[in-house]
């Protein structure tokens, strides 16, 4: 008898002893009866005199009752302890199954008599096939395998629960991490019996993964002698050895000495032509236009056909027809496209002939997504005396459409004047020319100070500065993208004070004084320049009208660096733009599943699994929580977008490795579990517990006690 | 929560008693209509027989003959039976039975165990006893009505006519009752007070722990006719028990605890039938007119089955 239950045994004792103790306490303790009033009781007390002839009997029925439930309270907790018939099966093995769910499991040839069913399918058929060939003693781990290592159980041997696992896997459309599987299902074997890793997959893995891995003293050759000894054969079975042999070929190689390693592959089709890069990017010079580029490659061996399609939002603005010879690689470049709606997606289709190369089994590579900034014109009022290089640099950006007013207009009826007389609506931005009023633009408006002094400065200041030169410039801010300072000169200009917690982000520093600040506020953006045009040459520059346009482009979020596209498997980090009290956000995939993710040094960071355009939206953090079901009504603060394509040669190179070559040794298939004669007992256990429930009930009710 | 579960043992067990004090309803008019039909009834079934006619064992002046007699010193020689004296050459003196009024003592038992029932067993007992008494008064026999328990509790004296009846009713009504069974203490305190034998109609559940037995044969041993009257529920003759339950003696509220089964409960049945045939059979090997009656049959019914029997009036 060996036990493998979970609970110790000395917390399965301590936990029997209370029960007992409980239920014989329980047991004492005197019923309170029914009260019923008799008329004449001398008559009951005839009755119970000849009753009393089996007084004994009922004493014991009630010690028996007690017996039954202290024999079932002690089954339960033995059936806990999971014993198993004789002793450790020495043939029993500790098996990880690795299942491969990257995306190119996704790949719809997992069996060519079965059109459709894919890889993942197949996978798992072959993963409950090896479930049901264990035998009583086995224990298997299942291990989900995309960009992490996913354990989807302990070791067990319960059959029916790893099959109900297997069925519930998913593949990801991420490529898949083997070496770090490898390394988890190491890590989980070490200090087992016969360990075993059993990996299904379709062989998709570059040369690199497939090198880290290290078997130990002898090599490949000592190791592959020892598996054609047949199943339950390792070639070691102590992390000592493992260590012996830990070779220097490669340092990030797994330790797999003593782990019998086995292979089992699916697929069956290596034809597919899939887009393996996706850009897009606008003009510098002319934003309202941008070019494409598409990278497309035939993984197949044999020629294809294929029609490439770019829509812009719904609507197709290129198609084109595609040729490709086995293993070439076509780039597509589309210039000078007009805009129009921000989400691109390009998509690969089958052409037209029935030869091989003309089919793709794996569908998730022929499309792509990619976002563009999003370009929108913007009204701008000016407030100045009168500043020609102001009103100059103004007309260089095309999108920009401006009034300009005094001071004193505008003082006199600010909210008159934020009102834009042609259009009736509010200004975007509002800039202050040596001007600093006292009743500042409400939000949404954005606000770009030359010079603010005085009480109704947004920005607090340290003092002021004379002769400052520009010595650092926040380049990684959009506002500063391109802006060359260091030669410009100043007669004088304000040293801000830098307030983090309201948003504030020094761009451009004298020494450590900032005279360039921008204040991302959750409605709106304010930029305020410490010095005053008239007291600079920058207007001279070309560095003006950039910072003019890049604040513009920062205000309308119109932010060209913008990183928007990403591939899958890998950890995304997304600026947040400035937001500032936002230490969390909501992500929603392409499927519309929501989740969160945390907001670390002003970016949101989660793992991409999904390929398509997600969402994420930052609410305000003293926003009160939405209601578990039913639709959130909170508005978002911001939203920001992203597109996540596969992007990886090794999943669209979908060709099914039928022998794999791990670390330098071929891997076999395993062989059929060999039935061992262990068996767990707690089922058994649990049977009799019942029948022993049914016989309590049964007297207790033959009793008739209520 | 156990204050609470007391207090509902405590009313239920005291609410038996409750409904049997209650008798303000006992004797209404139509109780009284249901009365005069019973006595219609019962001159049809003595037609021809004499009011006030029942003949007593007192052995008197009156004219049917009856028994002889040594004659002793101080007798009347009328009665001296001379044909005898003739024959046998011995003095014997003729006896008579003596014609009188009739007594008939209605003794209702008023103990606790009395109150069980829905109806009480002692609601029974008193309309039973009033129409009885109805009977008796409108054959112009003295009636009277005894209460016990353990004791007489207390005494309607013997009255005669029939628009006496309501003076029986306001005495059932307001009488005392309650107490534990003792039949032969009560009996005994009867027979002392009672120098007038007559009929004495005992209606009791007869549930005396120390025994029926003495108390009618004080009645007998004193000259007194006991006509015994058993009244049960038929709910304590087969109680609809099961469980774990504490049984409380609602006389001497003594507690027995017990797991009541199917076969105790049928063990109980028997017993109970066994102790009722018990009594059974005690009066009927000493000629005492018995009946035994469960408070389902209506009273009516059980007076005329008692006339037709013929063991109340003759």
């Amino acid at each position: 008898m060996t036990w493998l239950g979970p609970i110790p045994a000395s917390v399965v004792a301590m936990a029997a002893a209370a029960a007992a103790v409980l239920l014989v306490v329980a047991y004492i303790i005197k019923m309170r009866r029914r009260r019923f009033e008799v008329p004449f009781s001398s008559l009951w007390k005839r009755v119970l005199e000849q009753k009393d002839a089996n007084a004994l009997w009922r004493q014991l029925k009630r010690w028996l009752s007690l017996a039954f439930l202290l024999a079932i309270v002690g089954l339960v907790l033995v059936a806990a302890l999971g014993p198993t018939r004789g002793a450790r099966d020495p043939d029993a093995r500790s098996v990880v199954v690795l299942i491969d769910a990257s995306a190119s499991m996704k790949a719809q040839d997992g069996d060519p008599e079965r059109k459709g069913l894919t890889r993942m399918e197949r996978a798992k058929e072959r993963a409950k096939e090896l479930v049901d060939s264990m035998g009583g003693g086995d224990l298997a781990m299942i291990v989900r395998v995309d960009g992490q290592a996913t354990p989807m159980s302990r070791f067990d041997g319960d059959k029916a629960m790893l099959k109900k696992i297997i069925h519930e896997l998913q593949p990801a459309d991420t490529p898949a991490d083997l070496p770090r599987a490898l390394s988890a299902a190491a890590d989980a074997l070490r200090g087992r019996q016969k360990p075993l890793v059993v990996l299904i997959s379709d062989g998709a893995y570059s040369e690199q993964q497939l090198r880290q891995a290290a078997w130990g003293s002898g090599g490949a050759e000592k190791t592959g002698e020892g598996e054609r000894t047949g199943t339950g054969t390792g070639t070691g079975t102590g992390t000592g050895e493992r260590d012996e042999g830990f070779g220097g070929k490669e340092l990030a190689a797994v330790d797999l000495s003593g782990i019998d390693v086995r292979y089992i592959g699916v697929g069956s089709r290596s034809e597919n032509v899939g887009i393996v890069a996706f850009n897009v990017r606008r003009y510098i010079d002319n934003k309202a236009a941008y070019e494409v580029f598409i990278e497309v490659q035939n993984f197949g061996s044999e020629p294809a056909k294929r029609q490439l399609a770019l829509y812009n939002g719904e609507s197709a603005i290129e198609v084109k027809s595609l040729d490709l010879a086995p293993g070439q690689r076509i780039r597509e470049i589309y210039r000078e496209l007009p805009g129009g709606e921000s989400t691109l997606r390009a998509s690969l289709r089958p052409g037209d002939g029935d030869g091989p190369g003309n089919s793709d089994p794996f569908p998730l590579d022929d499309q792509a997504w990619a976002l563009m900034p999003a370009q929108k014109t913007q009204s701008v009022l000016v407030v100045t005396r009168g500043n020609h290089y102001l009103t100059a640099a103004m007309r260089v950006h095309d999108n920009v459409f401006w009034e300009h007013t005094t001071p004193e207009a505008y003082d006199a009826a600010p909210a008159e004047m934020l009102q834009n007389q042609q259009t009736g609506r509010v200004y975007d931005a509002v800039i202050f020319d040596d001007h600093t009023p006292a009743v500042m633009p409400p939000p949404p408006v954005n606000v770009l100070y030359f010079h603010p002094t005085g009480e109704h400065s947004p920005f607090a200041t340290r003092g002021t500065v004379a002769t400052p030169r520009v010595t650092e410039v926040e380049e990684s801010h959009p506002v500063m993208r391109w802006v060359e300072m260091a030669d410009v000169n100043f007669i004088e200009s304000l040293v801000f004070a830098v307030d983090k917690t309201k948003g504030d982000h020094a761009l451009a520093y004298f020494v450590r004084d900032p005279i360039i600040v921008a204040r991302r506020e959750n409605a709106r953006k304010i930029v305020g320049a410490g010095f005053s045009l008239g007291a600079t040459d920058l207007t001279l520059r070309v560095a003006f009208p950039l910072l003019l346009v890049n604040s513009f482009d920062w205000f309308a979020g119109d932010d060209a660096d913008l990183v928007t596209t990403y591939t899958t498997g890998k950890r995304f980090r997304i600026p947040l733009d400035g937001l500032v009290k936002v230490n969390e956000v909501t992500i929603i995939d392409p499927a519309g599943k929501k989740t969160k993710a945390p907001v670390v040094g002003g970016m949101a960071t989660f793992y991409g699994t999904r390929t398509g355009i997600h969402q994420i939206l930052a609410f305000d953090p003293e926003d009160p929580p939405p209601p578990p079901d039913g639709p959130d009504p909170r508005v978002p603060l911001a939203t920001f977008e992203l597109a996540a394509n596969l992007g990886s040669t090794t999943e669209s190179k979908i060709a099914p490795a039928a022998d794999l070559v791990l670390g330098g040794k071929q891997l076999e298939p395993p062989a059929a579990f060999a039935v061992s004669a262990r068996r767990d007992l707690w089922t058994y256990i649990v049977l009799f517990v019942v029948l022993l429930l049914v016989v309590e009930w049964v007297t207790y009710h033959r009793r008739i006690t209520v | 929560m156990a204050l609470a579960a007391k207090q509902k043992a405590q009313a239920a067990a005291t609410s038996g008693a409750a409904r049997a004090a209650d008798r303000s309803k006992l004797f209404d008019e139509r109780f009284l209509r249901t009365l005069e039909h019973l006595h219609l009834v019962s001159r049809k079934m003595f037609a021809g027989n004499l009011r006030a006619e029942r003949r007593t064992r007192k052995v008197g002046s009156g004219i049917e003959f009856a028994d002889h007699r040594t004659y002793a010193r101080g007798d009347d020689f009328r009665y001296i039976d001379w044909n005898l004296y003739g024959r046998l050459d011995r003095l014997l003196l003729r006896l008579f039975e003596e014609e009188e009024d009739l007594h008939i003592y209605i003794l209702v038992d008023c103990s606790d165990s009395m109150a069980i029932g829905n109806p009480p067993k002692l609601h029974y007992a008193m309309k039973v006893g009033a129409a009885l008494s109805y009977v008796g008064l409108a054959n112009l026999d003295r009636v009277a009505i005894l209460p016990f328990s353990d004791h007489v509790l207390g005494r309607l004296p013997p009255t005669r006519g029939k628009n006496r009846i309501f003076r029986v009713f306001e005495f059932l009504r307001s009488c005392e009752i309650g107490g534990t069974t003792g039949i032969a203490e009560a009996m005994k305190t009867f027979v002392s007070q009672h120098k007038r034998r007559g009929l004495a109609v005992l209606i009791s559940d007869f549930y005396d722990p120390a025994g029926f037995e003495e108390g009618i044969n004080t009645l007998r041993y004193n000259k007194f006719e006991p006509f015994v009257l058993q009244v049960y529920d038929l709910k304590e003759a087969a109680p609809n028990l099961h469980g774990d339950l504490a049984l409380v003696d609602c006389e001497t509220g003594e507690l027995r605890e017990v797991t009541v089964s199917k076969s105790l409960l049928e063990q109980y049945k028997r017993e109970h039938e066994r102790y009722c045939k018990q009594l059974e059979d005690f009066c009927t090997a000493r000629a005492v007119p018995f009946f035994r009656t469960h408070t389902a049959i209506p009273f009516d019914e059980l007076v005329l089955q008692i006339f037709r029997s013929g063991g109340f009036l003759r």
